[in-house]
Formats: C-alpha cells, sequence, structure tokens
C-alpha cells in the first residue's frame, strides 16, 4: 500500500467525528465542524459537498434519509462501521504521534 | 427570489446538470442558512468553492467507461472543433460546407460516430480541394476570401497534407469508434465555446509578416484546456485526457513541422507550452496519496 494512504485529511476527520454523534444534513455538519475544531476548519458549501459525495461513494458514510424543508431536498448522513474504524484509526495514529513530543522525557 | 440566491444559482451552474438536478437545491439551502442577513452578493471563499467544487465533479463524472474509447472520442471532438474552426470566417463563402462541418461536429458531440463519419468524409474532401487547388462536388471561387475574424485567404498557409491530416485524424478515429460499434458519451455543449477563439486570428502574438500565423486566442485557448487535462489527470488518476491530447498534439506537430521554415520564438514558445502541459498530464495520475480517499 502506498505511503499515506492510511490516512484522513483534516476536513474528513472532522466530517466523521461530527457524523459519530448521530445523522446530520449539511448545514448541521459546517457547524459541528466549525466547533469541533475551534473556527480553525471551515470549508465552503463546495468543498464539504465534495468531502461527503466521495466519503458516500466509498461507503465511509451514507445517507441516512432525505428530508424536505421549505420546498427543498436535505439529506442527513450518518457513519457506516467503515467511517467508524478509519476515524478511529486515524485518532490512534495522532494520539501516537503526539505522544512522542507531549510524553515526559526519560519515560 | 433574493439576489445573493440569484448569483449563487448561477455559480452552481459549475456542477453538472444531473448533480445540479439532484442536490443544486440542497447546496443552495446550506448556502443561504449559512449567509448572514442582508447580504446580496456571494462570499469570495463560498465562490470559489464552488467553482472548484463544479469543475471537479464534471471531471471526475467524466472519468468513467472506457480509457481508450472515451480517449480516442475526446481527442476527435478536440480535432473536430479546430476543423469547423478553420472554415468558420469563409461561412459567408462556403454556407453549406461550414454547416456541415457544425453537424459533423455536434454528430459527434451527440455520439453518433456514423454519421459524423459520413459528414466528416464530404466536408474533408471539400477542404482538401479547397487547400490543393481543385474543385470538389461543386465549384468554389479560388481564393476563399477572408471574412471578420481573419484576414487571410482560406488555407493560404495551409499544405494540402495537413490539412488532409487533420481529418484523417477525425476519420480513423470515428471508424475505430463505429465499426464496430462502441457506446460513446454526449459530450459538453461548451465545445461550442472554443471555436470561435480558435477560428478568430486576433489579438496578434507573432510578427505580422509571419507565413504560419496563430492567433493568441487560439493558442489561450489550447493552453487552457492542456491545463484542464493536467487537473483532470491529477484527480482522477486516469490517462484518457492524456489520449486525446496526445492525439491533438501530434497533429498539431505535424502542422510546425511543414511550416519548421517559417517558425518563430513565439510558435516554440507556445508548442513548447503544450508539450509540458502533456508531460505534465501523463505524470500526473502517478502522484502519491496524499489520504485514503484520494
Amino acid at each position: 500500500m502506498p505511503r499515506g494512504t492510511s490516512e484522513v485529511s483534516e476536513p474528513m476527520y472532522f466530517v466523521l467525528t461530527a457524523l459519530r454523534a448521530g445523522p446530520l444534513h449539511g448545514h448541521a455538519i459546517s457547524k459541528a465542524i466549525k466547533e469541533l475544531s475551534r473556527g480553525r476548519v471551515q470549508p465552503s458549501v463546495g468543498t464539504l459537498y465534495g468531502i461527503l459525495e466521495r466519503l458516500n461513494e466509498r461507503g465511509v458514510i451514507t445517507v441516512d434519509r432525505e428530508e424536505t424543508v421549505n420546498g427543498r431536498n436535505r439529506r442527513y448522513f450518518r457513519i457506516t462501521s467503515d467511517g467508524q474504524a478509519l476515524v478511529e484509526a486515524e485518532a490512534r495514529r495522532m494520539q501516537e504521534a503526539a505522544a512522542l513530543v507531549l510524553r515526559p522525557s526519560g519515560a | 427570489m433574493t439576489p445573493l440566491e440569484r448569483r449563487y444559482r448561477r455559480l452552481l451552474l459549475a456542477y453538472p446538470r444531473a448533480y445540479r438536478r439532484k442536490h443544486g437545491d440542497e447546496l443552495l439551502d446550506v448556502l443561504l442558512e449559512d449567509a448572514a442577513p442582508g447580504r446580496r452578493v456571494p462570499v469570495l471563499r463560498e465562490a470559489w468553492g464552488l467553482l472548484a467544487g463544479g469543475v471537479r465533479s464534471r471531471i471526475v463524472h467524466q472519468a468513467t467507461g472506457s480509457v481508450w474509447v472515451d480517449g480516442v472520442h475526446l481527442g476527435v471532438t478536440a480535432v473536430a472543433a479546430v476543423n469547423l474552426a478553420a472554415l468558420l470566417p469563409y461561412a459567408e463563402a462556403l454556407p453549406l460546407w461550414t454547416l456541415l462541418s457544425a453537424l459533423a461536429l455536434l454528430a459527434i458531440l451527440r455520439g453518433r460516430s456514423r454519421t459524423a463519419f459520413a459528414l466528416t468524409l464530404l466536408t474533408g474532401v471539400k477542404a482538401v480541394g479547397i487547400a490543393a487547388g481543385f474543385q470538389a462536388f461543386d465549384v468554389t471561387l479560388l481564393p476563399v476570401s477572408p471574412s471578420r475574424l481573419t484576414g487571410r485567404a482560406l488555407f493560404q498557409d495551409s499544405d494540402p497534407l495537413v490539412v488532409a491530416a487533420g481529418y484523417a485524424v477525425v476519420l480513423i478515429g470515428l471508424a475505430v469508434l463505429a465499426w464496430p460499434r462502441r457506446p460513446v458519451r454526449a459530450r459538453s455543449w461548451w465545445w461550442w465555446a472554443v471555436v470561435v477563439p480558435v477560428a478568430w486570428a486576433g489579438p496578434q502574438w507573432l510578427p505580422e509578416e509571419t507565413r504560419y500565423p496563430i492567433s493568441l486566442s487560439r493558442m489561450c485557448v489550447e493552453v487552457a484546456v492542456f491545463g484542464l487535462v493536467v487537473a483532470a489527470g491529477y484527480l482522477t488518476r486516469d490517462y484518457r485526457w492524456v489520449l486525446a491530447s496526445g492525439i491533438y498534439l501530434l497533429l498539431l506537430s505535424c502542422d510546425l513541422a511543414f511550416h519548421v521554415e517559417y517558425l518563430e520564438r513565439q510558435h516554440l514558445a507556445y508548442a513548447g507550452i503544450l508539450f509540458l502541459l502533456l508531460v505534465a498530464a501523463a505524470f500526473a495520475p502517478l502522484r502519491q496519496r496524499r489520504h485514503c480517499l484520494d
């Protein structure tokens, strides 16, 4: 497997983390990403939906249900078991990497 | 409809029609919910996100089906557009042949390979006849006078062999696609938009006395399209775009070779940029993955 293929980009990581709490629609995901990253990650709507479509195509997330609000269709996305495994693996990888720097010296 | 909604709807045109029909309103809903009250103009970051996302979506949707069939069809489409562009400035003098050339391009864009083959064959014989100085099908007063888009007579500076090569490439490609019949997708209507700048003889960049004029508008269109080829190869890791641009560049190389004694440094710079972009497009699919969904 080429180097880097098990890694998740930062916006994807926050999308998956937001969806761990339950199914959300596009605007709610956008708000959750902003809150979780403390305003640091704010993908544009075009970028966010590009990420959602790719995650959906790869089976990492799926459409939970669709609702019509103000005459407009709204998809609610939920994380799949593959997505859960992916985001947890990424969290462990980052934890191990952070531990190299943050563990007390000599430990 | 508010001015902001109208402007966002215009930006959403960057997405493929099928995607827009299914999800355009959903994106619009999020964009309008995110917008500050009273805002009339899209936020620059959102506008750029929609344009980049739309182009990306269009490119990714194109990267399906057989690579070589689609690559050949794309290359044939580009060459057919240039063939039409060569005749377009002379539409007043050659209305029937310009119309047939336009119909050939239309048939190619709609994936009608056999119809396109017949139309291209007819137009090709007439065009080569004009370039070589013989009368085919009907009597045409030679040289064919220029119109508003150019100041030169039709094929004044072209070798008949190069004109023939342009049509032969399209015919060979269409024959490969048509016998046996291979399904090809309908192509974007945006191809019509490249014909006029390619046909236009201005603005001038090369010295006026050159025997091999290529307009700056044509060069810009070609460089922009080759830039998209690099982006497409990078995003999709697919070689269909390189195959298509390789077919196009092969033909352009023949044209340059026939005019080798008249080449200026601008010609070389132009050809060099296109070759560099082709090499970049060939290597772009080999790039290292940045993350698991890349």
